[in-house]
This record gives C-alpha cells, structure tokens and sequence, in this order.
C-alpha cells in the first residue's frame, strides 16, 4: 500500500495527522521536506516563499470600478448612453448610461495607486499589494460564479482551494483544523458549505467552520449537558482508551484503531486549544484599535452601516491572524451572505453607495489592519493574502444608482508571501467593461497556479484521480503570472 | 494497491496505415507517422480551423501554409521554429504548457528542412480512441468456474483436517477467491465466531445492530443453515431495502434541495427514495430497475414506480438560478441548460455502464473510445427534459379515468374552437367590441366582489338531470311585484368558478298559494330549450303589470350537471316593488330540498344581499346585463337554435368535465425529468409540445460554438451495434429515452451487468473486484479477480438479474465469512487485502452510527416512506433558505426515524452527518471515504443528539434492569454484542457510580467496538 492511499484512508490532516505522527515516531515513513504533518505533496516541488494563506471573498460580486479599478473615463462621461461598441448580455439588463462611482478616488503610497474613498485605510499597505484588473469569470450567475472562484469549476462537486491545500502541505499544529472558514455573521454566500467543501478529498479536508464570539465557536467542541463534567470528561478520556486498547490488542494491524485513539487525545487538546486561539481580551489596546474593534458595541442600528461592519469583520481578521499564528494553514474570510432583500451583500443591483459604501469601510479597515499586523510580526512575508468576489460589476447604471453584473472584468488583490508589492497588472479597458487586451485575460487558474507556486506546488502535478479523472484545482488551465511574483 | 495502478500509452488511432519505415523525411510518410502526431496531440488543441487561436491552424496543409509561419526547405527562417524552440526553458508555444521535446523539435525541424511535405487531402483531426481492446469492452462470456469446484466435496471434508487454510468450497465465488489465493501463495483465515458473524451481517445486510436476544438466538441455533436462515431473515426484512437504497442514492447524487446558490427547497424529490427502498425490498430485477429509471413514465406509465423512477433523471443538483432567472436564449442560460443534461448524461452513465462520458464534452476522451458526437448524442436523449414536479396517480383506474377525462375535454374544447370560428365568421365584427367590453368590466367586477363565504342556496344531488327542483321565498304578504333579479353562484372551491350549479332549464313564477297549485303567474319561461351560463351576472325579469304575490319560485327543470350528477344552486334572489325595494331580503326561504352546509350553503344566503360582485358599482352590473343581452339577441339572430343549443350544450360539458376532473382524487407528486410546462425563464419544452432542443456538438464545450447537430445515441462500446439510435423521423423524446434504456441492459452490453456486480460486492467486502466503481474504462483500476467478475456478472444477467440472489451467493460464501484477523505473512505479500485473505474490518457509515445510536437508546422509529424528517429549523424559505442544524431539538419524535429518511440538504448539508463522511450530494459517491479524525470524536462525545440519546440509552437501561452491574452488561450487549470482562465491569461501575450512567452510555457510543465491525 502507498503511503499516500494509506493516509487518505486513514485521513491525514486535522486530527488524521494523530497517524501520521504515530508512524513518524514509529519509524513507518521517512522524513520528509512537506513543510507539514500528513500532506500528500511529500516534498515540495520546489522552494516555496509562503507557508500560509488567508482568503477574503466577497459574496454578492464586488464592484471594481468602486473600490480599485480607477476610471476617469466614467467621471469624463458620466450619465452619457453608454456604448460597449458591441451586444452586451447583461444578467438583468443594467445597461443604462455610464455611471461614475459614486466615491472619490485618490492616490497611495509609493506606487501611486488609486483607491476610492471606501477602502482608504488600504491605502497605508498600498506598497504592500499587487492587482490584477483583467480577470475574467465564466458566467454571470452568482452560483456558479462562486463555484468557480472557490473551486476553480462552475459546478458543485470539487474541493475549495483551501481543501487543496490542506490535502496538499497538510498541517502545522494539530490542536487546531488546517483550513478554517470565518462566514459572514448574516449567513452563507451563494452554494453555502459546498464552497469549502472537500468534495473528493477526504473529509477533514473541508474547511472547519468558527464563529468567533459566539457560545459555540467550533460545533461540538464544548458538550452542552447538564450531567457533564470536565472532571468526568476528562476520566471518561482515560477509561475510554483504556478500553480500546484492549479491543485493540486482539486485533493488531489495523492502524485505524490507533488513530482513533489518537484522535480522542486530539480532541481533547482542541479543546483546550482552540478557545485560547479565538480569545482577543488579552489583546493589547492599540491592536483592538488597529482592528476598529474599540467600540466594544454590541448593539447595532438595523440599517447596513460602517460600524457594524467594521466591527464583525476586523473581528474575524483579528482571530485569523491568531489562526495563523498557531499554525492555521488557510483561514478564508466572507463578507456578505446571500442575495436577499435588504441587502446583506455586494450585489448592488440598486444602490451601490448604499451597500458598497459600508462593506467596503468594514473590510478595508479589518483587512489593512491583517496585514500591517502580520507584517509587523514578520508573518506577511511567509503568508498571501488573496482579497477576491465572484465577479465584477457593469459601468453602466442599472435603475439609477445600482451596477448589473460584469463577468467579463473583474479586480484581484493579492499581498504578502512572494507576492510583489505595489504592482498593477492586466489592466481593464477605459470603462472597465472587459480586459484591455481580450486576448490574454487573468482567469482564476491562473491566480490559483501562482498561489500554489508561492507555497512550493507545481499545480499541475497535484492530482487526485476521482472516478476515472484526473483532477487538478486548476483543472487544465492556470499559468504562472510572473509579473506578481518577487 | 498498487500492483493495480496501470498507465498507458495512449492508443492514439494513426491517421492511416503505417506504411512505411522510412525515416526519410522528404517523404511524406515522415509527416503522417512523426510530425502530424506532434501537431494533433500539442497544437490542434488551439490552433483548428473552427478556433483559429493566433490566426493560425494546423489542420491542413492549406491553412497551415498561408500565413508564412513555414518556410519550407528552411527551419531556420521559419517562425514556427522560433515559436516551439525553448529559452531559458521556456517557449511561447505551446502556450501555458511544458516545450516540446528537443526529439519533437528535432522532427518538426527536420519536416521543414526537406521540404514540409503535407498532402492536400491529410486533414489533421484531435486525437481520439476508437478501439475496444480493453477487458471491460469485451463481450460479456461466463468464464469456466475454477477446477477446484468440481472436487468440492473431497476437499471440504479435508479442509478443517488437513488444510484449514482454505476455504471450505461454499459457492463458486469461494472457488474464484481460494484458486487466486493458492495461486498467489495466501492463506485463507478461519471462519469468524457467529457473535462476529451475526453483527456483520446485520450491518451489512440492513444497517443496524442484532439485539442481545437475536445474538444468543443465533449462537446457541445448532440446527443446519443457521447462516443461511439468517441470511434470509435479513433479506427478507424491510430494513434491506433502507439500508442498501442508502448506497444507491449515494451513487446518484440524490438530496432533497437543490444546492446551488440557493438551495432551496425540493419537497417531492422523496418518492424517488422510496420507490428505491420499495425496489430493493420487492426484489426488482434489475434490468427493469434500470429501465424504470431512464424511461419508466414511458414503459409502465400507469404504475407509481413507472413514475417515480425517473427521480433518478433529476436527483442532482439544478442551478435554480441559471434557469428561473436567466432564459435559454441567453448565454448564460444557455450554459446553465448544457450543465443540466450535462449532470444527466453523467448520472446515468456513471451509475448504470461505470463510464467517464463526461470527459468528451469538452473534447474527445483521452483514453476510452467516446468521440464529443457520442457524448452529444446522449445529450440529444434528454434533451426535452427539465427537473420539476411531475403531477401522477397513484391509482391506475383514477390514472385511466383521468386520461379519459382529459381526452374528453380536449375535444370538446376543440369543438368549442369549431363553434366559435362560427359564431366569428358570422358575428365577429359585432360581437368582438361587446366581448371586449364585457372582458373589462368582469375584471372590473371581480376586482369589487369580495370574497365571501356565503355562496348561496344548494339543492340535493340528484342521480337525473330531468328531476325538477325548486327554491322560493316568501314575502310574508302578497305584495306588488315590478321585477324579480337573480345570480348564479362563485365557489371559490376547485376552481368551479362562475355560475355555479346554474340550471340549464328554468322557469321563475310568482303566486299566493305557497304550494304553487293555484293562482300562478309565470315571470319567465326557459324550459324548452338550454340556456347559456350566466357566470355571476345578475339576470332580471320584469313583472307583468299589476302583479302582486306573497310567494316567488324559481324552479329548475333541467339541472346543473356535476361529475356525475346533478345539481341546482342560486346565490341570489331578490324581489323588487314599486318603490324599488327589496321584499325578499331577509325573509323566509323554502325549497324542495336543500345542502345545508353553512356557512357556504344554506337556504338564506338566497336572501342575504351577497353574492359574487355585489359591490361592484349597479352600473357595471347594468352595463354587464345589457351587454349580455345584446350578446345573446346577436347570436340567436345568427346562429338559429340549433347552433344556439349546441353551443350552450358544448359549454355545460366542458363545464361538467372540468368539474369531473377536479373531483377525482388529489394527485401524488415526484420531482422527476420530465417535459417541463413553465413560464418566466424556465419554460422547459412544454409550450414546444415537448419537442427536444436541438443539439450540437459545443466545440470546447462552448456554447457559443456549436458544431454538428447530432442525433440521439451512445457510446460506440458494442461491437456490431450503431452507437446512432435507430429511430423513425417522427419519433418523440420517449423513444429516445427508450432507446437508451433499452441499449443499457441489453445482453451484449459488456459495461452494465459488471457495474452493478462490482458496486454490490464493493458494499459487502469495503473493495469492489474493481477499485474504481465508476469507472471501469482505461483510467479505472483493472479488476483483482476478472473471471469471477465475469462469472457473477453473467450469473445476474441470466439467472432472473434477482440483486438479492446475488447477495445470498456472496455472504453465504465462505470469504465473506472469514474471520478479519491480520496475519502478517500474508500481509506481506498483499497488504491491501485485495485477494480477501481475510474479511476487512470498517467503520460504520455515518447512517449506520447515527441509527444504531438510536436503535440502542431504544428511540429508534421503524415507520418507513414519506417525506424526510428535519434536522434542521428552516428559516428564511422564501427567499434562500437557511438551514439552522443547530437549532434542532435532538428530542423532536419526527427526527428519530432512520436516517434514510432524513431531508437532505445538498448546499448546506448535515454537519454531524458530514463530519461522520456520509455522502456529498453534490456528485456520485461510488464509495464512501472512511476517515479518523479529531472533529468526530468531539461530535460523537459533544454533539447534543450523542448528549440526549446516552440519556435516554440510560433511562433504557434503568427501566431494563436494576443494578449497576446490569447496566453495564446490558449497555455492553446492546451496543457491542458481547458482555463486559469482569474488570471491565469493575471499572465503568467505579465510573458510573461517580459520574452517572449517561456518561456511562455517552463513554459506551465512543468505543472502538462500537463503531466497527469486525
């Protein structure tokens, strides 16, 4: 039997690696170069520059033209019939005249770079990030367009990226899950759980789901009983191996046996672990401020607004760089649920100052605050920070104030682990409608490549053989993009 | 495992014979074999005459030649050259891919040097694999059972003696499995203890736990075939077809929302698990199984499996979106369309023949003889087809009557459509401006009628229509009459609409006499011929002149038909005097007999002042009158009364027939494929008469590109068989499904029996024969054991294709008996287990934990079918429901069945089932994985079921027995099958006695041996 058919029986991440560390100690496998505990990627394909990765995504496709992607062209012609000079198929038909964004931009940092008024506070870290302007989706609908940045495929069935990743380079602390998914506090975005899901890949794979500051951050950690007792627990723990050592005993050669012996310890740790990770009172004064958590307010107006955004999303910021810290592999952060009325989201069909204008204040603040916090620590070097949505948004009005959706452009950011700081790549047209040069678009195999390349993975040669097909996160696709790189 | 992990050398198809063995590479030879092969396989992907990638193709010498990218006689000079050759390692092309080989750039070099020799009529095509050399492509033979077989009888009876590594020769599967292990120099292990035995055979066989009674039943049964009785017992039980339906829907992707974006709601989708359970139970052969699936509606449409079989079209997720809000002529919903029959295809390729189909939608599958036009071609076969709920009757003869029905009133609408064409062609151009009028002023008086309850009077039912009914009124006093207004009744009930029971013949009298013997003045006389429904619109009649009566009576000659009786109703009926008063409100009603069934019918509501549109202004309701009036002197002046009759009598009987329809039995429904009559976005082919989209070939997959229209069809895997569907040019999209079906199961089809072999035995043994389930084509594991693949495949196919036969033959065999021991010299030699040397131990499946857990608390609810219980609290369903699993309450009854039943949610699934590695209904699971890891012990030590069910599995055994001791044995017995050791005994009553038996109970549900079966 192959290590790897071994491990993936047996699960070899989160919890699995219980195994993976017995046979380690036990002399079963050799050392190896995988940067982490039961990985399938036993020595990486090459150098990497980051260990770790955190993921913003944000439900409801965010609009570039408002946040990144600078267009004088709109402000010059603003409220004029606007003109694609070609048929335009647009979700809903927003094709009204071209509107400016309703926010101002102005220059940052070094590079110069534009940032609208709504996520100035990136502007400190502008040096630090690299965009990518030109990247193309496949349709425009919501479902699989989420799919489809999450797991590289359009249609449910495929692991997220994360997943990969864990199945990949495996774990770093096995008191905590490898992949962990912060959702927005409203609810899941399009395909909910699925776009973390491990699909193929064994279970522990699948993002591990915390809720931070709430009575149970983690399903199951804590039992919630009256008859239970952490005194009780904790001898139940040792009457419980007790007894399966014995059933053990008579049955020798079944590693599974010993990994679910393991595995209770684990979870015992976990116990312990895991709310020391997520607990911020012990953070100093000035990193709550950095993170706009000073409020400390719990109360919130009913009307989306900058406060509450700020707070729920530098929160989860705050608690993934603790993740991190501790040897989180992949922690993957939404804003914004699904598409319902009023607007949980970035799906401004209406009003994008409405909706962008406070989500857009919320995650710029707890995001800048992530990565001069990582830097600070000297984590940013060795840890990406990929900021995407599901796709773009039309530079054309839909009603008077809102943006149809625009699968044809969209806008990346990326920073940190490798990645070149101050960098403006692929840009988008004059309007912001498609790719200046509709030859050569950014898809999402391409993002995907880089990043695995960063962590060492040659992302053509990770492949798992499911149901008769090879598959890769990158599918067939994906290429280098050089220009990110340092 | 490995000794079964092949790789191939791709069996491209030459472009033509090879002919030659020269290297010359003037000759043109030099480009077919070397250089045209580097072009198909690296180039043509991009660079074809339909993509044109860089304004360049290969696929001819023509286009190749016309843009100066070859310089021929000189590589050098040549921009192909330049293009292919690496620096620094790298080359622009082929883009995003590894350089060619400096041997292919060598070639290609040379090719150019002497001449770029391409014949004009060589077109290059991608490669593709047209050969059926591979072991699951050949004809399906039944293999010679092992020689070992016919001396059966002399080697068991030395088997226990002088060989007891080996199997006893129980049925020929033993024969296969022990002529492997001799060859391969392994020893076969004992047979395991019947407490072993019998817990494994109720797991595998129905997916629950023997109680204590049932293990000591079996283990002291000293009669023969104690086994196979209970291997019977098992089949035979109900909780067979629960437990292996779990692996069949697991195949085929089935959950009971959506997925997607939002994954809403799928409420009819549970028939289909049932007819699943009901199929496995009845022991369906599986050929029909199989063509119930693809085209029972078809096949068996009057029967409920007929039906709800083709669940199976639509188990899998639909993109609710990319449908509801995005029409099929836009791109978007044209991909959401293709992606749709796309997981059809794949679904039922997968499931029923184990093939990657699924591969040539974007191109021509790499390793297994499907060209894009065969995959196409199956997409042709579902082409009309859409999921939604599909309306049905569970009653064949309510099925019939309805079809009936349905074809009664189809052509009497059509007569209809005969009628008016008539009464247009003679009074159009009058009555067009008058219909249009009424039309408004209808929509005007419904918009002001409320919705009352108070419908009117209701005769008795009567058997014939001639019987004569009647309803009066009396005003108390004689009393001067000018005018008498009356209404036909609006039940808003079953759509009977307007002009409820209104009789088709009547008179209306007024008299003193309250018998109507004497003194009797006749108001209006409809009697003699059949009059036009009047809906709701009040009628008048003026009095003669100087009347006065106490008493007015409408009197029904010919009454209101019903399904199949008849009826007389009135909503209103009101008796004005001279000074414009109503003298009928509020008085007394007679009748000669009435329903009294307030407060929608009662004889005063005939007096109540309400009826349907009363409130509407009197001056629509004149307007209304006066147009009807005018109407009807229109069409008696042109149509003379036989036309007249005909119509009113086509009226009444579409009227009656629709009434006859609506009261048949409410219908089942199953979200199934099917044609799809819908409107907004997602309009299916219904309006289209259900005729299938066309089809294309989509050039990458592309629906911006579509190529050939193709036929329906197959796969081309059966030799001497047309992959193209033999159908007449008038067929219908049944026939296709048909077709298909029918091409499945046929004899000679070498896929579909091995499938369903391999996937059964793979549920019993952990392994199939084939590793790889779904796919037993080039880049599928080959089988451990060939021959007895072939040999169980055929024994099915022939032998009455009874599943449950097949099962006997499996676990009455002695493999399936042995004992899971390990032994570490064969071990060496097959780590894997893949000859069975022994049985393998597993854990239980996410189900079976989950269930038992119950079982054992003594919670579990053996009711079977129906909708899936909850365990989840549904909030926000109307827009994108969320599914709060947390907020669940362990204790609800609803939630205690098995968890087969459970409503399944595909975006948002069941963390705890999830975690516990139970299927991801987001594509086919062949084969479950079985995974260790910290997130299950903290659910199965945390979660608050595990917390409730150790309460109540210590509340069992408090009222089961009394002492601590008890208990524990008890616990040991119902969770484990087997007693505590004393010193085991010892401790968990020391625990126990501090902590509680529901922590004991809660310890218990952790153990190993809980949760595997040896």
């Amino acid at each position: 039997m192959k290590r790897r058919q071994f491990l993936d029986q047996l699960g070899s991440g989160f919890g699995g690696l219980a195994l993976a560390g017995m046979l380690q100690t036990d002399g079963l496998l050799a050392a190896t170069a995988s940067p982490g505990i039961g990985g399938a990627v036993e020595v990486l394909h090459h150098p990497p520059k980051a260990k770790r990765v955190v993921q913003l995504f944000m439900g409801g496709a965010a609009s570039h033209l408002d946040l990144f992607d600078y267009k004088p062209s709109l402000e010059k012609h603003h409220g004029e019939k606007s003109d694609f000079g070609e048929h335009v198929e647009a979700f809903q038909n927003g094709l009204g005249p071209w509107m400016k964004s309703p926010f101002s931009f102005r220059q940052y940092g070094e590079c110069g770079k534009h940032l609208s008024e709504v996520v100035a506070p990136l502007g400190d870290v502008a040096d630090e990030m690299a965009f990518v302007h030109n990247m193309v989706g496949r349709t425009g609908v919501h479902s699989q367009a989420t799919y489809l940045q999450s797991t590289g495929f359009d249609t449910p069935g495929f692991p997220g990226m994360g997943s990969w990743i864990s199945y990949a380079l495996g774990n770093m602390n096995e008191n905590l899950p490898t992949f962990v998914v912060l959702p927005d506090r409203r609810g899941f975005a399009s395909n909910g759980p699925k776009n973390w899901g491990a699909a193929f890949l064994p279970t522990h794979h699948q993002g591990t789901i915390i809720r931070p500051g709430t009575e149970n951050p983690i399903a199951d950690l804590i039992p919630r009983a009256k008859y239970v007792s952490k005194v009780g627990d904790a001898r139940a723990l040792q009457l419980l191996t007790k007894l399966n050592r014995e059933h053990q005993a008579s049955r020798p050669g079944d590693s599974r046996l010993e990994a679910r012996i393991r595995s209770y310890e684990l979870a015992a740790k976990m116990q312990l672990s895991a709310p020391e990770a997520l607990d911020i009172s012990g953070e100093p004064k000035h990193i709550i401020d950095m993170y706009g958590l000073s409020d400390g307010q719990k109360e919130f107006s009913k009307e989306i607004n900058p406060v509450e955004e700020t707070d729920y999303f530098g929160r989860k910021c705050l608690v993934a760089r603790r993740l991190l810290e501790r040897g989180v592999r992949f922690v993957q952060i939404w804003s914004g649920n699904d598409n319902g009325f009023p607007r949980r989201n970035w799906d401004s069909h209406e009003d994008i100052k409405r909706d962008h204008g406070p989500l857009a204040m919320g995650m710029s603040h707890g995001a800048a605050a992530l990565i001069k916090d990582l830097k600070q620590r000297g984590m940013l070097e060795d840890t990406i920070v990929l900021w995407t949505t599901e796709f773009g948004r039309m530079p054309s009005t839909q009603g008077s104030k809102g943006r149809d959706h625009n699968p044809y452009v969209f806008t990346n950011w990326l920073c940190g682990g490798g990645i070149k700081g101050g960098t403006t790549y692929g840009p988008s047209d004059q309007w912001g409608y498609k790719p200046l040069d509709r030859e050569n678009p950014t898809q999402v195999y391409d993002i995907h490549a880089t990043i695995l390349h960063l962590l060492g993975i040659d992302h053509r040669k990770l492949i798992v053989r499911h149901n008769g097909i090879d598959r890769r996160l990158t599918d067939v696709h994906g290429h280098l993009i050089d220009d990110l790189i340092t | 495992m490995q000794q079964f992990a092949i790789r191939f050398v791709l069996p491209v198809i030459p472009l033509v014979v090879l002919v030659s063995s020269s290297e010359s590479a003037a000759d043109d030879e030099f480009f077919r074999n070397r250089v045209a092969t580097i072009f198909q396989e690296q180039c043509l992907r991009c660079h074809n005459d339909a993509e044109h990638k860089g304004d360049f193709s290969l696929q001819s010498s023509a286009s190749a030649f016309q843009d100066g990218y070859v310089e021929a006689g000189d590589a050098a000079a040549s921009h192909l050259v330049e293009l292919i050759t690496p620096v620094d390692g790298k080359s622009k092309m082929p883009k995003n891919a590894d350089p060619l080989s400096p041997g292919d750039v060598a070639a290609i070099r040379k090719w150019i040097d002497a001449g770029a020799e391409w014949p004009v009529e060589l077109k290059l095509t991608e490669p593709s694999v047209a050969d059926l050399n591979w072991w699951s492509l050949q004809p399906l033979k039944r293999p010679a059972v092992p020689d070992i077989w016919n001396a059966r009888k002399k080697i068991n009876d030395s088997v226990s003696a002088k060989h007891p590594s080996r199997l006893q020769l129980r049925t020929e599967v033993d024969a296969f499995i022990q002529d492997t292990l001799t060859k391969k120099g392994l020893q076969a292990s004992p047979e395991a203890a019947r407490r072993t035995l019998i817990r494994r055979l109720y797991f595998d066989l129905i997916g629950l736990p023997p109680t204590p009674g049932q293990i000591e039943a079996f283990v002291s049964d000293e009669q023969p075939r104690a086994y196979e009785r209970l291997v019977d017992h098992l089949l035979d039980s109900s909780g067979f077809g629960e437990r292996w339906a779990r692996h069949w829907l697991d195949v085929v992707h089935y959950a009971d929302t959506h997925g997607y974006d939002k994954d809403k709601l799928r409420p009819n989708a549970w028939p289909y698990r049932d007819y699943v359970i009901r199929s496995f139970n009845d022991d369906k052969p599986y050929g029909r199984f199989v063509r119930e699936q693809i085209a029972g509606d078809v096949l068996w449409p009057d029967t409920v499996d007929g039906i709800t079989a083709t669940g199976f079209i639509s188990a899998g997720p639909w993109d609710y979106i990319g449908h509801a809000e995005v029409p099929e002529s836009k791109i978007d919903g044209k991909v959401a369309r293709n992606m749709d029959r796309d997981d059809m295809v794949t679904s039922t390729m997968n499931t029923f023949c184990s093939v990657t189909v699924q591969c040539a939608r974007c191109h021509n599958h790499k390793f297994d003889p499907i060209m894009q036009e065969h995959y196409y071609s199956l997409q042709s076969v579902f082409a009309a087809l859409d999921r939604a709920d599909r309306t049905y009757d569970a009653d064949p003869q309510t099925a019939a009557r309805r079809r009936e029905l349905v074809a009664r009133k189809e052509s009497l609408v059509k007569e209809k459509t005969r009628l008016d064409a008539v009464v247009a062609e003679r009074a159009g151009e009058r009555l067009a401006p008058i219909n249009a009028k009424l039309t408004e002023l209808q929509k005007q008086k419904a918009a002001a009628g409320g919705a009352k309850l108070e419908f009117g009077y209701h005769s008795n039912i009567a058997k014939s229509q001639t019987t004569v009914k009647w309803v009066q009124v009396d005003l108390g006093k004689p009393t001067p009459v000018t005018s008498v207004h009356y209404v036909g009744c609006h039940d808003t009930f079953n759509g009977i609409g307007h002009g409820f029971g209104f009789p088709l013949r009547y008179r209306i009298e007024a008299s003193d006499d309250e018998s109507f013997k004497s003194g009797v003045t006749t108001l209006a006389d409809h009697t003699q011929a059949d009059v036009p429904n009047p809906g709701t619109n009040p009628l008048s009649q003026i009095a003669p002149a100087e009347l006065k009566a106490r008493f007015v009576r409408v009197t029904a000659t010919k009454l209101a038909p019903r399904q199949n009786d008849f009826i007389f109703a009135l909503a209103e009926l009101s008796v004005l005097t001279p000074d414009g008063s109503n003298a009928a409100s509020g008085k007394r009603v007679t009748s000669l007999d009435s329903i009294q069934a307030p407060v929608r019918w009662q004889r005063k509501n005939l007096v109540d002042g309400y009826y349907f549109g009363v409130t509407a202004s009197s001056d629509i309701q004149d307007r209304i009158a006066e147009l009807m009036n005018e109407r009807t002197v229109i069409l008696a002046s042109v149509l003379g009364d036989k036309l007249n009759s005909q119509m009113a009598e086509n009226e009444s009987a579409i009227k009656a027939t629709g009434i006859a329809i609506n009261a048949l039995p409410a219908q089942s429904k199953v979200y199934a494929g099917m044609i799809h009559h819908g409107k907004g976005n997602f309009v299916g082919t219904g309006a289209n008469g259900g005729k299938p989209r066309v089809i294309n070939v989509l050039h990458r997959g592309n629906v911006q590109q579509p190529r050939d229209i193709v036929r329906p069809g197959t796969i081309p895997v059966i030799s001497n068989v047309d992959w193209q569907f033999q159908l007449a040019e008038t067929h219908n999209e049944a026939d296709r499904r048909v077709a298909l079906a029918e091409w499945i199961v046929r004899r000679d089809n070498p896929l579909t029996w091995r499938s369903i072999v391999n996937r059964v035995w793979q549920y019993h043994f952990g392994r199939g024969i084939v590793a790889s389930p779904n796919d037993l084509g080039r880049m599928g594991q080959l089988p451990s054991h060939p021959e007895l693949l072939d040999w169980l495949a055929v024994e099915l196919r022939d032998g009455g294709q009874s599943l449950k036969t097949l099962h006997r033959l499996i676990v009455t065999s002695s493999v399936y008996r042995q004992a899971s021991t390990y032994a570490g010299t064969n071990s060496q030699i097959d780590s894997g287990n893949a000859y069975l040397w022994r049985m393998n131990r597993r854990r239980l499946t996410a189900e079976e934990v989950r269930d038992s857990v119950l079982f054992v608390s003594g919670k579990l609810d053996r009711t079977m079918y129906g909708p899936g219980f909850r365990l989840f609290v549904l909030e926000h369903p109307q827009h994108s429901p969320h599914y709060e699993y947390h907020k669940h309450d362990p204790d609800d009854p609803a939630s205690h069945r098995r968890s087969v039943y459970r409503f399944i949610g595909r975006s948002q699934p069941d963390p705890f089932m999830m975690t516990l590695d139970c299927a991801d209904s987001s594509q086919s699971v062949p084969r479950r994985d079985e995974t260790v890891t910290a997130l299950q012990a903290l659910s199965l030590l945390n979660n608050k079921f595990m917390l409730r069910m150790a309460e109540h599995f210590s509340d069992r055994l408090h009222v089961e027995s009394n002492t601590s001791t008890e208990h524990i044995r008890r616990a040991f017995q119902l969770a484990t099958g087997r007693d505590p050791t004393v010193e085991q005994t010892v401790a968990l009553k020391e625990y126990a006695s501090e902590f509680g038996t529901a922590n004991l109970c809660r310890l218990i549900f952790n153990l190993n041996e809980f949760v595997f079966v040896d």
